[in-house]
């Protein structure tokens, strides 16, 4: 298609037409001095906390400090132009994001700019990307769930719609893995999901967009990026534009998800911000409110109920509810769950999934160590097969943890404890899944059913992992029909025989 | 300059409170601005930290520069320049005079424009923007003027902090903005 020039001239003489040039009062300063992407700026009295400022050059920043005779503010991209003297407007602006359907499928920056080379993004709205999380009176408790996909997850720490479930442990050991493969897993859910990536390699970020385009997972899913090359200030606000893209389908009356990975980079690039703007430091050199940073983020993470979807859509959506899943993650140094960050989100999570190195070296991935892990609320959202027999793998881990450290000393053990022995070792191999491989509810069910009843007891330990493998191959191939039935209504009582008949119809082929 | 501000502010409002007090408004004026235009002096900054050079001598050069006709300081007046010097705070003096005027005009109601223009205005459309700030600010207005041919057309006010930029200038600049948005 070739565009005409006298079509371009009609075109602007029009926007010159519509140009309503008044003249404008503004409020205005001067820039003292610049450093760090830190501004201070003499004058502008009638700044508002939070408020965009406009430097020139079409350039932003965010008024944070308001001081007696100046104001300390951050800029949002290449601070480089700007020259001590230069005059500073209000805007009289908080800080907006594009939100709704038309940047799923995209990756963008922390200001909603996509960077992905696909073209303009024609979101119909904005949003302020500071907003008071939803009031008591508009929420819902959790009761449905989110399916991971993973079965040590699904079945152990439960997570439900509108619940904040923090990932958890050091470097290299499969947290952004496990968020993936639940952005992954919500294919078919209707789930739509953010990822916020804070402070990480472009290289790494450019792969979790690859796997995701891989699996078909992006046509749900908006990549917000703030890479580690962005300026700290960016990094600071990309999960809040990230939650309010979220947001968006909260309150349009559908089901979200959002990952931030992760939340300790944000703190550090906070961090960095209140030290140039000379805020007091404490404990680890952060500022005072790095609580109050993470906090107001997640409680934005909520299921609400019909009468907040309809007020909100001015009655368009009516008898919906609408929930943001929230999956922040944290990066421990070396274990060390009691530094200040990782204490702060643990206590404003509803629970947390510990995934630890030495699990992860010893072949056990997820690497999650199921003694530690909880979810405060995930239980009531879970579905009926899998909290029934998922009942059954957490009392035999637990024996087993217990069993598992005495045993050492003892050479000939009884009838009794050697059995809960190897259940609990079988059990621990049950729970291993590989990457990219999420499985349905009927799937787990079968799994879980099958090393719960002991089916698995004769095999060696070994081989377990490929009993499994072969298990679910058979099932697929040779009941498909009943898989589909259990995944419809996952119910135990009407189930349980379905799925004896197919482990013991496996069991006769003997093909593992 | 915002620190500076920060350590002249109090020196300024107690300079003020006691000019208001002893209603010298103008005098007090007219001495910090003369004591600020000393302290600005090289010759004068060159004995600030000078170890030969005692507070009270500064404070009794400065005293005297300022106190000449027009300024003439009372006991107060020379009581204060006094306690700048043994505080070391003399070469916050152009601050302090600043914000003493600031709070001077305040306390009088009149607030200072500074109006640039394209062209040269006549009488007429002085008196007539006077008018209109006096209205919009509900003080008395002292209008200065410039001219700056760089706008084009039009004037570009500034009060305080406030700024009323209508100038051709700025909108050519905004319009620019919205049609590469």
């Amino acid at each position: 298609m070739s565009i005409k020039a006298s079509e371009i001239s009609d075109l602007i003489g029009q926007r010159i037409q519509n140009f309503a040039a008044g003249t404008e009062a503004r409020n205005v300063g001067n820039v003292m001095s610049v450093a760090d992407g830190v501004v201070r700026i003499h004058g502008l009295a009638d700044a508002r906390y939070g408020e965009m400022l406009e430097f020139p050059g079409n350039l932003f920043g965010l008024a944070l400090n308001l001081e007696q005779d100046s104001v300390g503010a951050v800029v949002l991209g290449e601070y480089k132009s700007i020259r001590e003297g230069d005059v500073v407007k209000t805007t009289g602006r908080i800080l907006e994001v594009p939100v709704g359907p038309e940047l799923l499928g995209r990756v963008v920056d922390a200001l909603g700019n996509p960077i992905d080379g696909k073209g303009p993004i024609n979101a119909q709205a904005t949003a302020p990307i500071e907003r008071v999380a939803p009031g008591v009176i508009y929420r819902k408790s959790v009761s449905q769930p989110v399916q991971t996909g993973y079965k040590a997850v699904d079945a152990m720490v439960p997570i439900g719609r509108g619940q904040r479930e923090l990932i958890i442990g050091d470097r290299q050991t499969g947290k952004t893995a496990m968020a993936i493969d639940a952005i992954i897993n919500q294919k078919s859910s209707g789930v739509k999901c953010v990822y916020v990536a804070i402070g990480q390699k472009a290289s790494t970020i450019a792969n979790v967009v690859r796997k995701l385009e891989e699996h078909d997972a992006m046509k749900h899913t908006i990549v917000v990026v703030a890479s580690a090359a962005t300026p700290a200030a960016l990094q600071y606000i990309s999960p809040y534009s990230g939650v309010t893209m979220g947001e968006y389908f909260m309150d349009n009356g559908e089901d979200a998800l959002i990952v931030y990975d992760d939340l300790s980079k944000q703190a550090v690039a906070y961090r960095q911000i209140s030290l140039l703007l000379k805020r007091p430091p404490g404990r680890e050199a952060f500022p005072g409110d790095v609580f109050y940073l993470h906090s107001r983020l997640l409680e934005r993470s909520a299921r609400v109920n019909e009468e907040y979807v309809e007020m909100v859509t001015k009655g368009r959506v009516k008898g919906k509810t609408g929930s943001l899943t929230g999956l922040p993650i944290i990066e421990t140094q070396a274990g060390d769950v009691t530094a200040f960050v990782p204490t702060n989100v643990i206590s404003i999570t509803d629970g947390q999934i510990f995934l630890e190195s030495n699990l992860f070296n010893a072949g056990i991935r997820p690497a999650m160590n199921a003694g530690i892990s909880v979810s405060r609320v995930g239980g009531a959202a879970q579905t009926d097969i899998i909290k029934r027999l998922g009942g059954g793998i957490r009392l035999a881990l637990a024996q087993y943890r217990e069993l598992a450290a005495f045993s050492q000393f003892a050479s000939d053990l009884d009838e009794a404890t050697r059995k809960q022995l190897e259940r609990g070792q079988r059990t621990t191999e049950v729970m291993k899944q590989k990457q990219y491989a999420p499985m349905s509810v009927a799937q787990m069910a079968l799994s879980i059913y099958a090393v719960n009843n002991g089916y698995m007891d004769k095999v060696p330990l070994a081989k377990v992992v490929a009993y499994e493998d072969a298990l679910q191959g058979f099932a697929l191939s040779s009941h498909k029909a009943d898989l589909d039935a259990v995944n419809a209504e996952p119910v135990l009582k009407k189930h349980e025989a379905t799925l004896k008949r197919i482990v013991e119809a496996f069991d006769v082929t003997g093909s593992y | 300059m915002a620190d500076r501000l920060t350590v002249a502010r109090p020196y300024a409002r107690a300079a003020f409170a006691r000019a208001q007090a002893d209603d010298k408004l103008g005098t007090w004026s007219v001495a910090l601005a003369r004591a600020a235009a000393t302290v600005g002096d090289e010759r004068v900054r060159a004995l600030f930290g000078s170890p030969k050079v005692t507070a009270a001598q500064l404070a009794g050069l400065v005293a005297g520069v300022a106190g000449v006709a027009g300024g003439e300081l009372d006991d107060s007046g020379r009581n204060f320049i006094r306690l700048l010097a043994e505080n070391k705070r003399l070469q916050f003096l152009p601050e302090i005079a600043q914000i003493f005027e600031v709070l001077k005009a305040d306390s009088e109601r009149v607030v200072d424009v500074a109006i640039t223009s394209a062209a040269p205005m006549g009488a007429g459309e002085q008196a007539q923007l006077a008018g209109a700030l006096e209205k919009r600010f509900n003080r008395k207005v002292r209008v200065q003027t410039a001219v700056d041919p760089s706008l084009i057309g039009g004037a570009v006010l500034r009060a305080g902090d406030l700024t009323i930029d209508g100038s051709v200038r700025a909108r050519l600049a905004r319009l620019a903005q919205d049609l590469t948005a």
